[in-house]
């Protein structure tokens, strides 16, 4: 059973993750098979110059041991190395993950319980001192001390011992669970077969912190890189970022980072409407800019399109990220699977797309895995409602329900203006179901009240939006947290919101679990979803695809399936 | 929020009608024609507002039916055709993304951006009335209490307070309503001002004194003595509030602590088109464009009611006189009088 306070961790992790993911890569029609096909500027990219990106959210707590990320990170990847790191390749070839600091994926023991690396030789850090097994080891102990919290909840749930564990500062003696028999090595032994180990050391925990240079709380002024940037300035907490080159690090060591610029220059706290309007203007320092957090909406999507110079400069990406409506069984009349069938007949996904922001910014989900291979997705529509709804079979399945005049029920969405859980989605949804007979109303919730309701499994709403993004590119941390029976929490942060708990499933995940063939797990975690989808207790209804400008000089876009976002590690800005 | 100048507006005006009473009143009106071009754009927002089933049937339109086939939506939903989609069917176009009919939605925003402006108008006036009354004829530890009180509501600032109150209720108390509880709730303190101040005068004044001689109780009194004298200073001080309520009522909208959807009020549509200005720019100007036509007619009609209640002015009229030209200049001098006693 997980710790309330780890679970907690996990209310961020689906922003979080995405703002951190966005951060990484930026531009590129997602399925075109060059990096630079949708780029303004042609022509090889050359070294130099300065990359300017401009962010709403600032890169705060920039201390490896406190960022949340999926793969890295996209600016924190510039700086931070990591064991494993995700593949920098266009689509779907970039949600693979490949060794960083290691030589390999590593090599786990036959029931995926230990997990064994090996760091490549001549790795150095910014300062010209040699990257240790030991350094690695002091890197993930630090993100469990109290205070250097931020970081993903896996590390502390999967290593033996890592539950209880304070961080070096209170334990000098350190984890037992991690060894290090020599300089290059280092051991994991984790608690359960976890056979994903390889995805989550693509997290900035696994990063070197050489511990003479540690201060504690201090260190993400000026964190010691072991990537191709070092960090010269950080104001106000990361607000404004100033990266240069960090003449240690070689590209021999180095297959995935490409840093042609010589500079990369974060600038955050902008306003989005700001962001695309500079990136569209293209003026200055602009032209070499780039955002790694900021979508275009959909009013700004619709002046771009009406411009072919700017639709040129646009790069297309696809997160692993699902927008669903959710059911709690335990509130009337929910609990009857008829109503949740009936209700997932009834919606209409094209309106739904359209207040997402059109068929360009949202595609039509009815599973509730992205329909991405890395994650295995296997097709279904157990309940197919077409484009627009099918109001004639739900009134049926209502009518078989006791409900045949009708039924009123209230939606739960949030205030947000996120074209999300907002109310334009839940509008969207009431127009669609009131041609089924079935009257909504609508409850809207402050933000943070709304993600504090959603989760609590007291006052968890019967019927109300909600959304899960991806720790990374797998079936794993998309079904688990949603629908493992044992990781429902009554007194917490509870997010098997359809309070799933079937031996069955349980058992498969358990056995998944165990593969090392990340192939045959994703295939596995395809069927799995599938057999889940019959229960209805989610109403997928879409997977958003992420649209962002990038400045006219910028070249060599790379986006892949892991992020959805440029990758800044490629662009070359001369 | 002029709400200092609201009250010295307001101040300006007498403390006794005039005596010739409505008609008077309604011809003195008349005679300016901006106040009467005013107060037919009033009457005729007021008579769509009203109306607003019956246009819609007649369009045969609804605000909340979703025309997914009338926005692009590879554009991120813009929609589809010249001037926001304006067609036989849908007078105004239609809204981005959701294809929503835009004449359904204004005519039944403008039943909201009314209602409660006049709703919130109407008890903000009768809080201040029952206040001012209150404070000038109680006894000395009222009138402090209560004009304590009324000090400490001019200085709140009503925005915030706003947001806050409607954050918190819960969202089942019918919104429109809260909303013009929270706006008249909280702003009836210029009103109460000038009710104290003008029956502090009048109590003064013989035929009060001569009713209290007669044994009238206090409240008779009241009623009968200075309601009718408080009616000009009064209907003045709403006129203009009603316009501000409005704007009010948008403001809150915008901030999404308003209106909530789907139902359509002028403020909340601002919101919803604020990033659309350049892609749909219609979408946008509707709403902020009758913002605009209702709030200044109110205006006009608002300042109308004053100069027709006030004496001083009303000579500017020549309404029920017979002056010549040599009159006109007299008139110039009881206008720049009239701004000096304001300021």
């Amino acid at each position: 059973m997980r710790q309330p306070s780890v679970i907690s961790r996990r209310v961020a992790a689906a922003t979080v993750t995405l703002v951190l993911a966005a951060g990484a890569a930026a531009c590129g029609p997602g399925d075109s098979k060059g990096g630079d096909s949708g780029s303004g500027a042609e022509g090889t990219p050359q070294k130099g110059g300065t990359l300017t990106v401009l962010n709403r959210n600032t890169q705060q707590d920039f201390d490896p041991a406190r960022l949340y990320t999926s793969g890295g990170g996209n600016i924190p990847s510039l700086v931070f190395r990591t064991l494993t790191t995700r593949n920098r390749e266009d689509g779907a070839d970039g949600a693979q993950v490949v060794p960083d600091l290691a030589t390999d994926l590593g090599k786990p023991n036959k029931d995926a319980t230990v997990w064994t690396y090996t760091l490549k030789e001549g790795l150095k850090y910014e300062d010209g001192t040699a990257i240790t097994s030991a350094d690695i080891k002091y890197g993930i102990e630090r993100s469990f001390a109290p205070e250097l919290s931020g970081g993903a909840p896996y590390l502390r749930d999967w290593l033996i011992g890592g539950a209880d564990y304070q961080g070096p500062y209170k334990d000098k003696k350190g984890l037992d669970s991690i060894e290090v028999p020599d300089d290059r090595t280092i051991v994991f032994r984790l608690n359960k077969p976890e056979g994903e180990f390889p995805f989550l050391a693509t997290q900035t925990q696994t990063t070197p912190v050489p511990k003479a240079k540690d201060t504690g709380t201090k260190y993400e002024e000026h964190p010691v890189s072991s990537g191709p940037y070092k960090v010269v300035t950080n104001e106000n907490d990361g607000e404004r970022l100033v990266l240069e080159r960090n003449p240690h690090w070689s590209a021999k060591t180095d297959e995935e980072r490409k840093a042609y610029p010589d500079r990369i220059d974060v600038r955050s706290g902008l306003d989005a409407a700001v962001i695309n309007q500079r990136l569209s203007a293209s003026q200055g320092p602009d032209a070499a800019a780039v955002t790694t957090d900021t979508n275009l909406g959909p009013a700004e999507l619709a002046k771009v399109s009406s411009d072919k110079k700017l639709a040129a400069r646009v790069g297309t990406g696809h997160f692993g990220y699902t927008n669903y409506i959710a059911f709690n069984p335990k509130v009337k009349p929910f609990d009857n699977p008829k109503v949740r069938q009936a209700i997932s007949y009834a919606v209409d996904r094209s309106s739904v797309i359209n207040a997402a922001g059109g068929s360009s910014l949202a595609e039509p989900a009815t599973t509730f895995l992205p329909e991405r291979d890395s994650f295995g997705h296997a097709p279904y529509d157990h309940f197919p409602a077409g484009k627009t709804g099918d109001a004639a079979k739900a009134k049926e399945l209502l009518k078989e329900a006791g409900y045949d005049k009708g039924l009123t029920v209230t939606l739960t969405h949030s205030n947000a203006k996120d074209f999300e859980t907002s109310p334009e989605i839940a509008t969207a949804l009431q127009a669609a179901l009131k041609k089924a007979g079935i009257t909504v109303k609508l409850q809207g919730l402050e933000d943070n009240d709304y993600s504090d309701t959603i989760h609590d499994a007291k006052k968890e709403p019967g019927f109300f939006l909600a959304h899960w993004g991806a720790d990374w590119p797998s079936g794993g941390p998309f079904l688990a947290p949603i629908f493992d029976g044992r990781q429902i929490v009554e007194n917490g942060a509870n997010y098997n919101t359809g309070f799933l708990n079937d031996p069955e499933v349980n058992k498969e995940i358990d056995e998944i679990n165990k593969l090392t063939d990340l192939k045959a797990a994703a295939a596995r975690w395809g069927a799995l979803d599938k057999k889940i989808g019959e229960k209805a207790l989610t109403v997928p209804l879409f997977h958003p695809v992420y649209k962002r400008l990038y400045g006219q000089d910028v070249k060599n876009i790379v986006i892949s399936d892991w992020t959805g976002v440029l990758d800044v590690s490629q662009v070359a800005v001369k | 929020m002029s709400e200092a100048l609201l009250v010295q507006e307001a101040g300006a005006a007498p403390a006794v009608a005039p005596a010739s009473g409505a008609r008077l009143f309604r011809r003195r009106l008349r005679a300016q024609r901006a106040a009467f071009a005013a107060a037919l754009v009033v009457l005729l927002l007021v008579l769509v507002a009203l109306a607003a089933p019956l246009l819609t049937a007649v369009a045969g339109q609804d605000p909340n039916t979703y025309h997914p086939d009338l926005v692009d939506s590879a554009a991120g939903g813009v929609p589809i055709g010249p001037f926001g989609g304006i067609s036989a069917d849908h007078w105004l176009g239609v809204e981005p993304q959701t294809g929503r009919d835009l004449f359904a939605r204004i005519v039944y925003g403008a039943r909201v951006s009314l209602g409660v402006a006049l709703f919130a108008t109407v008890l903000q006036i009768t809080l201040g009335l029952v206040i001012g009354l209150t404070a000038a004829l109680g006894s000395r530890w009222v009138d402090q209490l209560l004009s304590r009180i009324t000090d400490i509501n001019v200085a709140l600032p009503i925005m915030v307070i706003a947001l806050a109150l409607l954050a918190i209720v819960p969202e089942t108390f019918p919104r429109p309503v809260l909303i013009a509880l929270v706006i008249g709730g909280i702003n009836w303190a210029g009103t109460s001002k000038i009710v104290r101040a003008q029956a502090l005068t009048l109590k003064s004044l013989d035929f009060v004194s001569a009713a209290r001689l007669s044994g009238r109780g206090k409240w008779s009194i009241a009623r009968r003595e200075l309601l009718p004298s408080l009616a000009a200073p009064v209907i003045t001080y709403a006129a203009l509030a009603f316009p501000t309520n409005i704007i009010v009522e948008a403001a809150l909208s915008f901030l999404g602590v308003g209106i909530k959807p789907p139902t359509p009020s002028w403020g909340q549509m601002l919101t919803e088109a604020d990033t659309w200005y350049q892609a749909a720019p219609t979408y946008l100007l509707l709403p902020a464009g009758l913002l605009f036509v209702t709030v200044l007619a109110l205006t006009v009609l608002g300042e109308g009611v004053r100069t027709a209640l006030d004496p001083r002015a009303a000579s500017r009229l020549r309404v029920g006189t017979k002056r010549t030209r040599a009159g006109t200049k007299q008139t110039r001098v009881g206008t720049k009088r009239t701004k000096e006693d304001a300021a």
